[in-house]
């Protein structure tokens, strides 16, 4: 101690000092630059890997989708064995199925929901919900949305209480797609304030899958919190529930508190209106 | 040479003292960057999963007035302009105030967009400039425009007209002269839903230099990066100041400054604040800080939001004539804002914003030039009377030296792993020998730059003089 103190007093330490930071930023810059360069090469490796991919993908999935190939036709088929094992492979294909599914409807979609599960990528996607990271685990709820494999709607209730916002949303999401309103239902019970961005996209989620199935969102305007049963008001509102009005009215007369009674009685003189000019 | 004890524990003090801020100021850089990534990091993994298709179909989405002031743009109006209307969002207003031009802005306008002189309710809640006229167009297409005709009075007093005549709940103050992305709106917008009990009073976005880009129909196309050194050093300048400076402040919540070019503010508190000074030519700041300081004192929860995406896109200076303008003017509007809001200072009841963003401003942005000139001057001094050696010099201007190239480099690595926004190797390289000339170039310019701000603060020199841009496009 005594000696670090007398080195301190004589500023013997200060050239010492200079020379090994100087040393230290060298040093990190050159780590720092060496990692940037990586990066890029990585970057652009990946980038041509996907081009190849892409274009056997094209082929895979024209044979599976238009030419009415059987998988296990696929399986076998050496031009495509190979690659079916390779993990980033089967990444790309992952995105590639369900880009693809987001734009068919009808028996390519029903196709495109088969070779999911037959391919096994079904797998990787329910892997991803057991993952730790929430990023991860979201991924994987996307996926399983889309390809409309209902029997994760439960495991997906279940994330959806989670205190993670993005990881909530998403989940949610996912179960007004797999359940319509029954999927929101859990939400009359839920303990924690919805903000207004969550709420947004749960009505977005109403939206975009075009969920006509109305019954149940009536008992989110029962739920104690205020949060929820705005939402179930908002939810009205946009979609223009006109048979709901009767739940909103009575609301209206009974509300928690005043803002909420404000925010009924506005909904109920729009679904007036709707009603009138129909 | 052999000195007495006085004159050694001296330049001991001296040596330890410039020392001790070098490595103070290193380190806040340092804590920042680290807090910068952490945050960004988050914020990139959460944006990968966000529908901004939600905002952009609801009813509910938060509804924008966008106020523009513009003073002598009529080589661009028109085309910015137009940009502006076709942003990505669908609950907003475009006010572009012309602040008293002198040039043909309002008969380019007028003829453009068939703008007639509207009735207009006004609810003077912010003392301007003479109104002359508010125009509307007869053009269904540009019903979200309106332009007002003002006596001259400056960006601050244009941008109070614009707040007085907002009829939307949310303001976005923009440079009319900048870039928006098309979906800058929808981003910015986003954090005002996303907390529940405490208020978002504004939201600042990334700003980034479009000198040599290629812009085509008021829209971004290609990224370059400049040939010129003075703008190319502002590019990696910003990511420094953006990426690794601002975000970590957003994170702590003790952002002071939302950049003029791009912010967006509750419209009631900005109001209730008191609106933009016309007392100082930092506005921008002043505004945060004394909204900020609004909510503290009225007891309010409240909260400040930084978005890191590239959303805006700026012209820098390429003349130094110009340069050294703009940033002797930042550092009056830093002074002027601290002066203004002195009692801030290390003042526990601002609680972070009192003991932490203030005096870092003051010590690490508004005293640093100063400090740094002032260690330099007598520095040299000490060596030409021999009580330090050219070595000792030489290792602390190599120390002072690395540094800034390493924080430079940490920037372009947090760029290539978040945004990557220059993907050509030709750029990087640039980039990178930008950080190598930073210090010995572009530095020594800001403090002196910076130094006859002070000078021009002590004059009273006030107003923001003529800032001449060259236009987009040179390399198209």
């Amino acid at each position: 101690m005594a000696k670090i103190w007398e080195l301190y007093k004589n500023s013997h330490w200060v050239e010492p000092f200079l020379i090994g930071s100087i040393c230290l930023f060298v040093g990190i810059s050159a780590v720092l630059y060496l990692l940037i360069t990586a990066s890029r090469n990585k970057k652009i490796k990946q980038e041509k890997l996907r081009e190849e991919y892409d274009l056997i993908i094209v082929e895979l999935m024209y044979a599976v989708v238009f030419m009415d190939a059987p998988f296990s036709s696929v399986k076998d088929d050496q031009n495509y064995a190979v690659f079916l094992k390779n993990p980033y492979f089967r990444e790309v294909l992952t995105e590639s199925v369900i880009n693809l599914h987001k734009n068919y409807d009808g028996i390519y979609a029903i196709k495109l929901e088969e070779f999911y599960k037959e391919s096994e990528l079904i797998n990787s996607s329910f892997k991803k919900l057991k993952n730790r990271k929430w990023e991860v685990k979201c991924k994987g709820i996307t996926e399983l949305a889309e390809m409309n494999i209902t029997d994760s709607f439960d495991t997906i209730v279940t994330i959806s209480k989670s205190k993670n916002k993005t990881l909530k949303i998403t989940a949610i999401n996912a179960c007004i797609k797999l359940g319509g309103t029954t999927g929101i239902i859990h939400l009359t019970e839920h303990p924690y304030p919805i903000d207004n961005w969550t709420q947004l996209n749960i009505i977005n989620a109403f939206k975009k899958h075009d969920i006509g199935d109305t019954q149940g969102v009536e008992y989110l305007l029962e739920s104690k919190n205020t949060t929820v049963v705005s939402l179930g008001l908002k939810l009205i509102k946009e979609l223009k529930f006109t048979q709901k009005l009767s739940h909103v009215e009575e609301l209206a007369e009974k509300a928690p508190n005043i803002l909420i009674q404000y925010e009924a009685q506005s909904v109920v003189q729009a679904l007036t209106v709707n009603l009138i000019s129909k | 040479m052999i000195f007495n004890s006085e004159t050694t524990w001296f330049i001991d003090a001296y040596i330890l003292l410039i020392l001790g801020y070098a490595i103070l100021i290193m380190s806040s850089y340092l804590v920042l960057a680290y807090l910068s990534t952490k945050a960004l990091r988050s914020y990139l993994k959460k944006n990968s999963f966000v529908d901004y298709e939600a905002l952009l179909t609801s009813e509910f989405a938060p509804k924008l007035s966008l106020i523009a002031p513009a003073y002598n743009e009529g080589f661009t109006i028109e085309e910015n302009v137009k940009s502006l209307l076709s942003l990505n969002y669908n609950n907003y207003e475009v006010i572009v105030v012309n602040d008293g031009s002198k040039d043909n802005s309002m008969e380019i306008l007028i003829n453009t967009y068939g703008l007639v002189l509207t009735e207009f309710n006004i609810d003077l809640k912010i003392e301007t400039k003479k109104i002359r006229g508010i125009y509307t167009s007869i053009n269904a297409a540009f019903k979200k425009l309106i332009v007002v005709d003002k006596e001259n009075g400056g960006k601050a007093d244009a941008l109070n007209v614009g707040l007085n005549i907002a009829q939307n709940p949310y303001v976005v103050c923009i440079d009319v002269d900048c870039i928006l992305d098309k979906d800058s709106l929808l981003k910015l917008a986003k954090p005002f839903l996303e907390t529940y009990g405490k208020r978002i009073i504004a939201t600042g976005g990334v700003v980034r230099i479009a000198n040599q880009c290629v812009i085509r129909n008021g829209r971004l196309i290609e990224i370059n990066i400049p040939d010129a050194i003075l703008p190319r050093i502002q590019v990696l300048e910003y990511l420094r100041a953006f990426l690794l400076g601002r975000m970590a402040w957003g994170r702590l919540d003790g952002l002071l400054l939302i950049s003029g070019a791009f912010g967006a503010f509750d419209k009631e508190i900005a109001l209730l604040a008191g609106g933009y000074s016309t007392k100082t030519v930092g506005e921008d700041m002043e505004l945060v800080v004394r909204m900020r300081r609004y909510m503290v004192e009225n007891k309010l929860p409240y909260s400040v939001s930084y978005i890191p995406d590239p959303l805006c896109w700026t012209e820098a200076p390429e003349d130094f004539k110009i340069f050294k303008k703009q940033r002797s003017r930042w550092m009056r509007g830093t002074i002027e804002t601290l002066t203004l809001h002195k009692k801030m200072f290390l003042n526990p009841k601002y609680k972070l914003l009192g003991m932490l963003s203030i005096p870092y401003w003051t010590f690490f942005e508004f005293l640093a030039p100063a400090i740094e000139f002032t260690g330099l001057f007598i520095t040299l001094l000490f060596i030409f009377f021999g009580f330090i050696n050219w070595h000792f010099f030489f290792l602390l201007v190599l120390f002072v030296y690395t540094f800034a190239v390493f924080f430079s480099v940490i920037a372009l690595f947090s760029e290539e792993y978040t945004y990557h926004k220059y993907p050509k190797q030709a750029d990087f390289f640039k980039l990178l020998l930008a950080a190598f000339i930073e210090p010995l170039y572009f530095h020594p310019l800001t403090v002196y730059a910076a130094l006859v701000g002070y000078k021009e603060k002590i004059m009273g020199t006030k107003g923001w003089g003529e800032m001449t841009r060259k236009g987009f496009n040179k390399k198209e």
